[in-house]
């Protein structure tokens, strides 16, 4: 929970400590010859239990979680199985779980002690590879390509960086599959049919492109169960091409699927009218919006919330607007198209 | 110290409790609070992505309402803190967005120019306050209460919005609780989602994923959950009762807002702190208010 470093630092800002835990400040730690504790997951009985197998590793300078594996495959596992290929950060191949956080093997400075686990969310083969095969089914049902609907104007064709910015964004995609293996939605497995970070990736690189055809897109949205997201920013925070998935990927999706597929975004459209008319958002009013006769389902949850005095039927009903919704009303009158 | 104050719409609606404790605290903090009562909700989610002109304009007004006060913005959510950083970095970061918004807010008089500080209550504890104040402060140390704390996703991602690179190195209210007098606990769910934002429309993905943090809180020998968001606090307290029966087991874990937790060690009665408002009942709490207040369960 608490790293040594984030312990000892008596600065003010918590910021502060945080920026300062950087990997080469973790690699400092270590001195050459230093022994390394190293739990792996090896795959043994795939449906049993997790078994772990532990190493002593002894550190190197710049020392690399492929370096210690790399190690224990020469000196102490020779079945050990991992994949890797460039060891630059280019293939892809070298995602795993180190101490809980998805990380590039090749990437990720070795930490004092550490318990090296495959990605989650995709089936192990063995020991730290995982099958990546739902990953690429899913993507193909994507149709991730480009369909223009007008006919190619000629080099060279008239986009901005502007238009351009999101799609090209997706494409420092390294398919690594760190996101996917951190998406708590994707963790729920066929409770949601919710794409997943990855392949919504794979999909933005020719869906947010301007000359990609919006009825080709709207046939890719529809499968990708987009307002699922649950914006945790997992996906973000583990990317290590550093690209904003939800803000830059996610989002502007999202903002697709609303102007192609409305239906999908009912619940954003609901919001947005419930605080361009009361300047705040009355939850009551947004759930019966949103669910209709649906919310029925919940009347003992009602009832107790009423009882607490959590919610205010009156309010919601009389439409009781708040001292902010003449603003809300002013700034939000533009011509986004509503339910 | 004074700061204006964004409660957001949650603790004036569900949470309507988090507000009053958070008044109270202030007071008991010598934190001024100044209300912004013409300041409209943030879009939670959901604007940002489907007008974002009409997120950039709501955002960047509040703003500018601190900003014409002169003083700091102080949230109480997380969504709306995130919804509020990023809505600042855009506008400094892009002049013909900064512009086009201030247009808009010309009508009422409002010019934004990028000054406002946003810190969210839990960093005011931290920033402002400081430790060693907040030690002075506390009359009433809850002794070894153990607390799990549940940060949130928008107060710690994205990584670097407000500094932080890796939210498993969170230790902002674990060390709060300690100052505090409680004992925090160590668990899986931490620095987890709870999946609100897509309870609107649809909460199975909200109850399946709590239910796990819920459950590996009382594993971890949690006596309470505190959060500093609202929104969280609404899966955890409000939707514990589906929650448990989507797990096929009781819970019976009470959540604090983190206001809350501050309050009862700074001596304040768990009736002025509303602490008798949640869903699921404090009363295991009672044994830890100030010894002059009675318990919860009385209270009631």
């Amino acid at each position: 929970m608490v790293t040594p470093v984030a312990a000892t630092i008596g600065a003010s800002r918590l910021g502060q400590i945080e920026r300062v835990d950087t990997l080469a400040l973790r690699n400092s730690r270590l001195a050459p010859g230093d022994m390394l504790e190293v739990r792996i997951r090896r795959s043994g009985d795939l449906d049993g239990p997790p078994q772990f197998q532990s190493f002593k590793v002894p550190y190197r300078k710049w020392m690399r979680v492929l370096d210690a594996l790399n190690w224990i495959a020469e000196n102490e596992a020779t079945d050990l199985a991992y994949r890797w290929i460039c060891g630059s950060k280019m293939c892809g191949s070298c995602g795993m779980r180190m101490n809980g956080r998805e990380v590039l093997a090749c990437w990720e400075a070795v930490e004092p002690s550490m318990t090296i686990e495959p990605l989650r969310n995709l089936p192990i083969i063995r020991d730290l590879i995982v099958d990546r095969t739902p990953y690429e089914n899913k993507v193909a049902r994507l149709e991730p390509w480009l369909e223009r609907a007008v006919t190619y104007p000629g080099f060279p064709e008239p986009l901005t960086h502007k238009q351009m910015k999101d799609s090209s964004k997706a494409l420092d995609c390294i398919s690594c599959m760190c996101c996917y293996s951190a998406c708590p939605v994707i963790g729920l497995g066929d409770l949601t049919s919710f794409a997943g970070p990855a392949p919504l990736v794979q999909l933005a690189q020719t869906a947010l492109d301007p000359r990609n055809d919006p009825q080709k897109v709207k046939r890719s949205l529809a499968l990708t169960d987009i307002f699922n997201c649950v914006s945790c920013y997992k996906c973000e925070e583990v990317c290590p091409a550093s690209i904003p998935i939800v803000s830059r990927i996610i989002e502007p999706l999202k903002a697709k699927a609303a102007e192609l597929l409305p239906h999908m975004a009912g619940h954003s459209f609901a919001l947005r009218s419930i605080v361009a008319a009361r300047g705040r958002v009355d939850p009551s009013a947004l759930i019966l919006r949103v669910q209709g006769i649906r919310a029925l389902r919940n009347l003992p949850r009602v009832f107790r919330l009423l009882l607490r005095g959590k919610i205010n039927p009156l309010k919601t009903f009389l439409l009781v607007k708040t001292a902010a919704a003449g603003a809300a009303h002013r700034l939000l009158n533009g011509k986004v198209r509503r339910r | 110290m004074k700061f204006a104050y964004y409660p957001g719409c949650s603790a004036r609606s569900t949470c309507a409790e988090l507000n009053v404790a958070t008044h109270r605290v202030a007071a008991k903090l010598g934190l001024e609070l100044a209300q912004l009562e013409s300041a409209t909700c943030t879009g939670a989610r959901e604007l940002r992505a489907i007008d974002p002109a009409g997120f950039y304009a709501l955002n960047v007004r509040i703003l500018a309402l601190a900003e014409r006060e002169g003083l700091g913005l102080m949230t109480i959510c997380n969504t709306c803190t995130l919804n509020l950083l990023d809505a600042h970095a855009a506008f400094v970061s892009d002049s013909e967005l900064a512009q086009a918004v201030n247009a808009r807010l010309a009508d009422e008089g409002l010019k934004y120019s990028g000054r406002t500080r946003i810190s969210h209550f839990l960093w005011v504890l931290h920033e402002d306050i400081g430790p060693e104040r907040l030690r002075e402060l506390v009359v009433n140390p809850l002794n070894g209460l153990t607390v799990a704390a549940f940060y949130g996703c928008h107060i710690t991602r994205p990584p670097l919005r407000y500094g932080f690179v890796d939210s498993r190195n969170n230790i902002a209210l674990e060390k709060l609780a300690e100052i505090l007098g409680c004992r925090p606990i160590d668990y899986s769910g931490r620095t987890e989602c709870c999946g609100f934002h897509t309870a609107a429309h649809d909460e199975k993905v909200a109850l399946k994923l709590t239910g796990k943090h819920i459950l590996s809180a009382k594993t971890g020998g949690a006596q309470t959950m505190v959060t500093p968001c609202p929104l969280c606090h609404t899966v955890l307290d409000s939707f514990q009762r589906e929650i448990e029966k989507d797990l096929g087991q009781s819970l019976e874990m009470p959540v604090l807002h983190l206001p809350q937790l501050v309050g009862l060690a700074l001596g304040l009665s768990p009736e002025e702190l509303n602490i008798d408002r949640h869903m699921v009942p404090t009363d295991a709490l009672a044994a830890y208010a100030g010894k002059a207040h009675g318990s919860v369960n009385d209270s009631r």
